[in-house]
């Protein structure tokens, strides 16, 4: 009898390319190469080896973009993650060598947290608009690595630390286990869900699906794939994400602030706060990408990772986040800066000319936005 | 006889919702006169207004425009023909200059035609008035604004001009400039105006003739000279016939402890300081126009007023200056505005129901339970008679009266003891009125207190106990329900502010 429970416009809705077209659009992409490397006679794009590869290309861009969603969802903007994660890799650069490793990621990650606090306490007390006020922090943190750099490459010469450092980022584990253990996670979660009817039916279906999915594919993956330790981060980070998104009265309240600050704030909710934890959140998975981004070649150069902020909102986009607060969702996120890395690694497999590239990857994301648009502009994402 | 300037007959509308806002007016307006058109919220001035102007097309009757009738299918069409309408929120240009503004409808290619500064000296001559053309409008004070928009529709050459409660926001030497200059226009250049006002007393003052209109009737029509102000405010309450029967056991005098007290609460250029006690179990109510500041008490006692000074205590413990601390004090705020300050668009009625109270429906206080939640829903939709189908539904797809239920049962599930209503019944139907209304009488019977903005004072009398008059963001005066009458309390209300000698510090005295 509980009709909300199955309502049959939410089933609709819950497939339709509103809310699930980022899925669709990643499975049609990985079937096209598929097919286009068979057809070729190229080495199978399916191949394990070569999806790992792409999971491990996307990590950094999809730390940044969970964190994104999050602050879209608020209704505030950071252009200036990417400048703040080669800051944290300058700065983890420069001291890991004098302190040691831990200590210089935790410097990191405070000049981090730091630059996070300037632009929100800018943009939520000052009240400067959250674009303008990271256009000027973009370009600023980009100048401040320059002057740490002093314009030059650094590297790191004391080899304890390049050893953990490389042991950080490039460590590899089998990926069946942890991809067995979180499916197993996620389909305990949807019993529950089920059971004690907690959320509705068709979330906890959903959730169950994707535990399922983990499940058989880490068990098709076997022992043989390993998957390096930052897809690993990107993982924990997109389930502890979602998880709180989705389940607590954070979350919730992340989704109110976004959706009407006004009605939120007049519902009690401390709306600066929670914008202020936004610019937080998003610095502090900056700065922590920049320290992966750092451990991988215990080097930087000052021009690192310049103009990955707008893959970073090119995933948020795809990944259905709306530009206006109230609406997106993490995982979706991630599966769109999979889909941008997936189409950058086609080109280079099927040999096409990075030429194309940009031209293909812009048409994607507007035609992406023009869908979620046109589609509808109802519903929150979870 | 000439036919006057403008007649309408029998203009009628419906809305698609089924909302009838006009039941077939009658109106002239004759040259060179000031017509005064008055009524409640909700009487149905606004929809004659945009009726006129072109914004709106009349379900019935038509309009004589010199004596022939005329269809206008837009504003720009409207003003053409010669009809110019001042809207209450003026749609000026801010970052234009007051010639620009002024000059905004007109053609041509150039941004600036020299012909326009001639055009612009002979209008500032016609009505009297000085102003820098190149000023830029947005740093121009309210009044100035008002003024580049009577300009602006000089401008366009209009024969009939039509003013919505343009003295609402001003100050009262920008109130002379606009009287002024509706005089001028009247008695020297033989312009018509429809002067739409909440004020009594400036209605009376300036216009010839005045119509008063009721539920979308006009009830009153009369020349302005026959008649006082105290009729006025007769017809625009009327005997109108509503569900609210006045609760005459509940009139009671005596009341529970001191629930809420407000001491010297103020906010610069918005509330006048302000001391109150509300009691448990008590319904107070706050009679005052818009921008009358009534709004701006109800905010800065919740602490959604952060340049607010002063105390609110509940039961003697302060309540913290912010609206997350007043929350968890146990205030809860319904805001005037439903959809833009109540409801999160994008959230479903439950969502939307259990966000105050969100950790209360939450297992250790973190993680909301689904089943608690929509169970609240429901309970919201049986509580308040709410027409939706679940609790599933999206709150931006349920009408106006129902989304205001939602604004209500969202503090009924939490520890709120204290609720200030802004407007809770503004532009619903009588059914859903007269059941928040119920709820309102209920809440106080269990001890809360309730303190309730609202333009209809009728229904003020019918549900509080005592009723504290607001003008200009001060309370200047204070009445038992049962002792006064609407009369007064329009008249109260409407009169400027020399008028009123009556002007006790509100609250002290009674309880």
């Amino acid at each position: 009898m509980r009709a909300e429970h199955a309502a049959p416009g939410a089933w609709r809705r819950a497939f339709g390319l509103r809310d699930a077209g980022v899925y669709y659009a990643l499975l049609l992409l990985v079937l096209v190469l598929a097919v286009a490397t068979a057809a070729t006679g190229r080495p199978s794009y399916l191949n394990p080896v070569n999806l790992a590869n792409i999971l491990y290309q996307s990590s950094l861009i999809g730390i940044m973009g969970i964190a994104m969603t999050v602050i879209l969802i608020t209704g505030n903007f950071d252009l200036s993650v990417a400048s703040v994660a080669a800051l944290a890799a300058a700065v983890l650069i420069s001291v890991a060598g004098l302190i040691g490793f831990w200590p210089g990621v935790v410097v990191a990650l405070l000049v981090a947290a730091a630059v996070g606090a300037l632009n929100g306490a800018i943009v939520q007390y000052i009240g400067i608009n959250a674009f303008i006020v990271t256009l000027g922090t973009l370009t600023a943190i980009r100048g401040l690595v320059l002057i740490v750099t002093d314009g030059r490459s650094l590297s790191v010469d004391n080899t304890d630390v390049i050893a953990q450092m490389s042991q950080f980022e490039g460590g590899r584990i089998a990926a069946h286990m942890p991809m067995l253990a979180l499916g197993a996670a996620l389909i305990v979660i949807a019993g529950v869900m089920l059971v004690m009817r907690r959320g509705s039916r068709m979330g906890s279906f959903g959730i169950g699906a994707w535990g399922i999915g983990l499940a058989v594919a880490g068990t098709l993956a076997g022992p043989r794939v390993r998957i390096a330790n930052p897809v690993l981060y990107m993982a924990a980070f997109a389930l502890i994400t979602w998880f709180v998104l989705r389940f607590t009265t954070i979350g919730r309240r992340v989704y109110a602030v976004g959706g009407n600050p006004e009605a939120a704030r007049l519902s009690g909710i401390n709306v600066n706060r929670y914008r202020m934890a936004g610019f937080l959140l998003s610095s502090l998975a900056a700065g922590f990408a920049g320290v992966l981004f750092a451990c991988r070649l215990a080097a930087i150069n000052p021009t690192a990772l310049q103009g990955a902020e707008l893959t970073v909102i090119a995933s948020a986009i795809l990944g259905g986040t709306s530009l206006l607060g109230g609406a997106g969702s993490v995982v979706k996120t991630v599966i769109g800066a999979l889909l941008l890395f997936t189409l950058n690694n086609g080109f280079n497999i099927l040999n096409m000319g990075a030429n194309y590239q940009g031209v293909i990857e812009g048409t994607v994301v507007v035609a992406a936005a023009a869908i979620y648009t046109v589609g509808s502009r109802r519903r929150p994402g979870h | 006889m000439n036919p006057p300037l403008l007649r309408l007959e029998g203009i009628a509308k419906t809305f698609p919702n089924g909302t009838i806002a006009l039941r077939g007016v009658d109106l002239d307006v004759e040259r060179g006169t000031v017509h005064g058109l008055l009524g409640a919220n909700g009487a149905g001035k606004s929809t004659l207004i945009r009726i006129l102007s072109g914004a709106l097309a009349a379900s019935a009757g038509r309009i004589l425009w010199h004596g022939a009738p005329v269809q206008w299918h837009s504003p720009a069409e409207a003003n053409l023909g010669g009809v110019a309408t001042i809207h209450q929120h003026i749609p000026l240009v801010p970052t234009l200059s007051v010639i620009e503004n002024v000059f905004l409808g007109r053609g041509g290619a150039w941004r600036r035609a020299p012909a326009d500064r001639e055009r612009f000296a002979r209008l500032l001559e016609s009505v009297g008035y000085v102003i820098d053309p190149d000023g830029l409008v947005g740093d121009l004070p309210i009044g100035k604004r008002q003024m580049v928009a009577v300009l602006q529709a000089l401008g366009g050459g209009a024969e009939l001009i039509v003013m919505d409660e343009p003295t609402a926001s001003l100050a009262t030497e920008e109130r002379e400039i606009v009287y002024a200059t509706v005089r001028r226009l009247t008695r020297q250049e033989g312009k018509a105006i429809l002067f739409v006002s909440h004020f009594l007393d400036e209605v009376m003052a300036l216009t010839d003739c005045v119509t008063v209109l009721r539920d979308g009737t006009a009830v009153l029509r009369a020349r302005t000279a026959e008649i006082d102000a105290m009729r006025i405010a007769e017809a625009i309450v009327g005997r109108a016939v509503t569900a609210i029967a006045r609760q005459q056991d509940l009139a009671h005098t005596v009341t529970g402890p001191t629930l809420l007290a407000v001491r010297d609460l103020a906010s610069p250029g918005r509330l006048a300081p302000t001391t109150l006690d509300l009691h448990a179990g008590e319904v107070v109510g706050v009679a005052g126009f818009l921008g009358s500041g009534r709004s701006e008490l109800l905010h800065a006692i919740f602490g959604a007023d952060s340049d607010a000074t002063g105390t609110v205590t509940l039961d003697g413990r302060p309540v913290p200056r912010s609206t997350d601390g007043a929350v968890r004090a146990g205030l809860a705020l319904v805001p005037e505005d439903r959809m833009g300050q109540g409801l999160v668009p994008g959230f479903e009625l439950w969502r939307n129901v259990s966000l105050p109270h969100l950790r209360s429906a939450a297992l250790f206080g973190v993680l909301p339970r689904h089943d608690e939640e929509l169970r609240r829903g429901r309970e919201a939709i049986v509580r308040l008679g709410i027409k939706a189908p679940s609790a599933e539904v999206l709150v931006t797809e349920l009408s106006g009266g129902n989304a205001q239920k939602v604004t209500v049962a969202k503090w009924l599930f939490g520890e709120a003891r204290v609720f200030l209503l802004d407007e809770p019944t503004a532009g619903i139907d009588v059914g859903a009125k007269a059941d928040i209304l119920a709820l309102v009488r209920d809440l106080a019977a269990r001890g809360c207190g309730v303190l309730i903005v609202s333009s209809d004072f009728e229904e003020l009398l019918a549900v509080s106990d005592r009723i504290l008059v607001m003008r200009q963001g001060r309370v200047v005066a204070e009445r038992r329900a049962a002792e006064t009458s609407e009369h007064e309390l329009v008249l109260l209300a409407t009169a400027s502010p020399e008028s009123v000698d009556d002007n006790p510090r509100a609250g002290l005295g009674a309880g």
